[in-house]
């Protein structure tokens, strides 16, 4: 047995000590949070963090801070388009340089004549674009790793792009992407600098290209863009109070708090977003409509500025994010009665995002198959075939 | 005129499983349905349906507790459609070879992917002039072969005289086993 649980034991016991001794603080500065929220002013608080320079992430006030809305009723006709996505990594224990994705699509039409439409597509990436290059061709950047996620993100982006083109657009319709709108991955110095034209390349030209295809799109008609993840760690919101309980006007962490530990704002302190909302919505509640305040996106994203709300969903508080045309366009309540009407289908979770999920899942076996298939048809060929010692170690255990 | 009703994926010679193309829809019990194999055209019974989640990790769950009607569970989830298939097993009774009808097995099973169509009444009727085949069933349960008998006769005119003529050739082949015949012909009076 490789995990021996049993010496496991004594130490998972030390961690819910911990958590039981944290428990009475976290209650007390949740409390905090929830007051902050619901009794600061808006817009000198708006003001403020224009001016603060902090050393986290700060959600900007759209509609305000504390109100919560409940969801206008579904369109009787309409359309929930996801896709989501897996992939196999290069082996680097292996000669054969290849990556694959494989995205999963869902398309659920609901109303008078309910069909859907499931589907996946596997893509193997070689050769050429195995990498990507600067213009001059002189410096180039293997895609594998987090890298990798991130082409990953861009295909499943496009993939719910050319499905939305299919649209009728008189037809209010959804389409959904799991996770973050934001690339991260892309928003290291490196990708400003050094490796900027990775990021041009994946974010402005790929990812970026598809959000302008359905922002036109969503001109003719009803068309909304969101992406739903569950269980956020994000702390955006909680990190503005911080900003509304910093005695300095405007706060600026590195000039006053560099060396302090007992700071003000700590009183807020490791509280997430999800459970500050938690406390505030009720079932079926949105939060306000804010903007996230990344100075990547900001920088980079343009007309597609990323805002998000917080959605109540039985016990679980999800984040939503939104494009800023979605929100331009009035579109927020048609996101937050069809993303709300997909987690009621799917138990808590958007249905057509797990089926997407469905598709696109690469299991263990998958991936041997997948592997087993490039070896026989390398040897089909005559070609040679090199694998690692480790490699084959995992593939062959013995005693 | 048969109708297309399912297709192979799974056949051995002495049977196979169909996947239908409407869900549940599969053809009754006891049902004649055929396949073609080459130039050889086989018969089978309908032995067995079934309809279940396309994977078998993934359960269906209830999901009408807020409903009225059925229907509106499928109106609710269109994927449904799509993660759930209906399927038959039939028991292979005989073959065809250009007008010569054989009631035993043929030399080789059908293909995967061959389409499977349920017989008309006058192919029934056809087929069932004979009764051989009923040493086949014999092999199964009694409530197979007294769904077949049921449904072989609907395609006679003289449902009764089919049904002695049957009753007379399951008392040879299952010889003492009365109590075995009594159950079938229960089951096929009426």
């Amino acid at each position: 047995m490789p995990l021996d649980l049993a010496q496991l034991l004594s130490q998972i016991k030390g961690l819910v000590a911990d958590l039981r001794v944290g428990q009475r603080e976290r209650e007390r500065r949740l409390a905090l949070a929830q007051k902050v929220l619901r009794s600061h002013e808006i817009e000198p608080l708006k003001r403020k963090i224009a001016a603060s320079n902090t050393t986290w992430l700060v959600a900007g006030i759209v509609e305000g801070l504390s109100q919560h809305y409940e969801a206008p009723p579904c369109p009787e006709e309409f359309t929930v388009i996801a896709s989501d996505g897996s992939h196999i990594d290069v082996d680097r224990h292996s000669s054969v340089p290849c990556y694959l994705i494989n995205i999963g699509t869902a398309l659920l039409q609901y109303g008078e004549s309910p069909d859907a439409l499931l589907a996946s597509e596997p893509a193997l990436f070689f050769g050429q674009d195995l990498v990507i290059a600067d213009a001059s061709g002189n410096r180039e950047e293997f895609i594998e790793g987090a890298l990798l996620g991130v082409k990953r993100s861009v295909e499943e982006c496009g993939a719910v792009a050319r499905l939305a083109q299919e649209l009728p657009p008189e037809r209010p319709a959804l389409a959904l992407l799991d996770g973050s709108l934001i690339l991260w991955g892309l928003a290291g110095r490196d990708f400003e600098e050094a490796k900027s034209y990775v990021r041009e390349e994946l974010l402005e030209r790929s990812y970026l290209g598809a959000l302008d295809s359905m922002k036109r799109l969503s001109q003719g008609g009803e068309l909304a863009l969101a992406s739903y993840i569950s269980f956020p760690r994000s702390t955006d919101v909680v990190n503005a109070l911080r900003v509304a309980l910093c005695p300095h006007d405007p706060a600026d962490c590195d000039l006053y708090c560099s060396t302090r530990r007992d700071r003000d704002c700590d009183g807020v302190g490791g509280i997430q977003d999800g459970e500050l909302f938690g406390t505030l919505l009720g079932d079926g509640e949105r939060s306000p409509v804010f903007v996230s305040g990344s100075r990547f996106m900001r920088k980079h994203y343009g007309e597609h500025q990323i805002h998000f709300f917080y959605l109540k969903v039985d016990e679980e508080v999800a984040r939503v994010e939104i494009p800023a045309w979605v929100v331009e366009r009035g579109l927020v309540g048609l996101v937050h009665a069809l993303t709300l009407d997909q987690c009621k289908r799917g138990h808590g979770y958007p249905v057509a995002l797990m089926e997407a999920h469905e598709k696109a899942v690469v299991t263990n076996a998958d991936r041997e198959r997948f592997w087993e298939l490039i070896e026989t048809s390398l040897w089909e060929e005559r070609l040679p075939l090199r694998s690692s010692g480790k490699r084959k170690s995992k593939r062959t255990r013995w005693v | 005129m048969s109708s297309k009703i399912g297709e192979i994926i799974e056949a051995s010679t002495s049977g196979f499983v169909a996947q239908c193309y409407e869900l549940h829809q599969p053809p009754p019990l006891g049902s004649l349905v055929k396949t073609r194999e080459g130039e050889r055209e086989i018969y089978g019974v309908v032995s067995d349906a079934a309809t279940r989640s396309i994977e078998p990790g993934r359960r269906p769950i209830a999901r009408g507790g807020e409903e009225a009607e059925e229907e509106d569970v499928y109106r609710a989830h269109p994927q449904l459609a799509k993660l759930l298939r209906t399927e038959f097993s039939a028991l292979v009774v005989g073959h065809r070879e250009g007008e010569r009808l054989h009631q035993y097995l043929p030399p080789r099973p059908a293909k995967v992917h061959s389409f499977v169509h349920l017989c008309d009444g006058e192919e029934v009727a056809r087929f069932s002039q004979a009764l051989d085949f009923l040493s086949i069933l014999v092999a199964q349960g009694d409530e197979l072969i007294a769904a077949c008998l049921r449904h072989l006769a609907q395609a006679h005119e003289d449902r009764h005289r089919f049904l002695v003529k049957a009753g007379k050739e399951l008392a040879l082949l299952l010889g003492g086993e009365t109590s075995r015949l009594n159950t079938i012909l229960r089951r096929i009076r009426g």
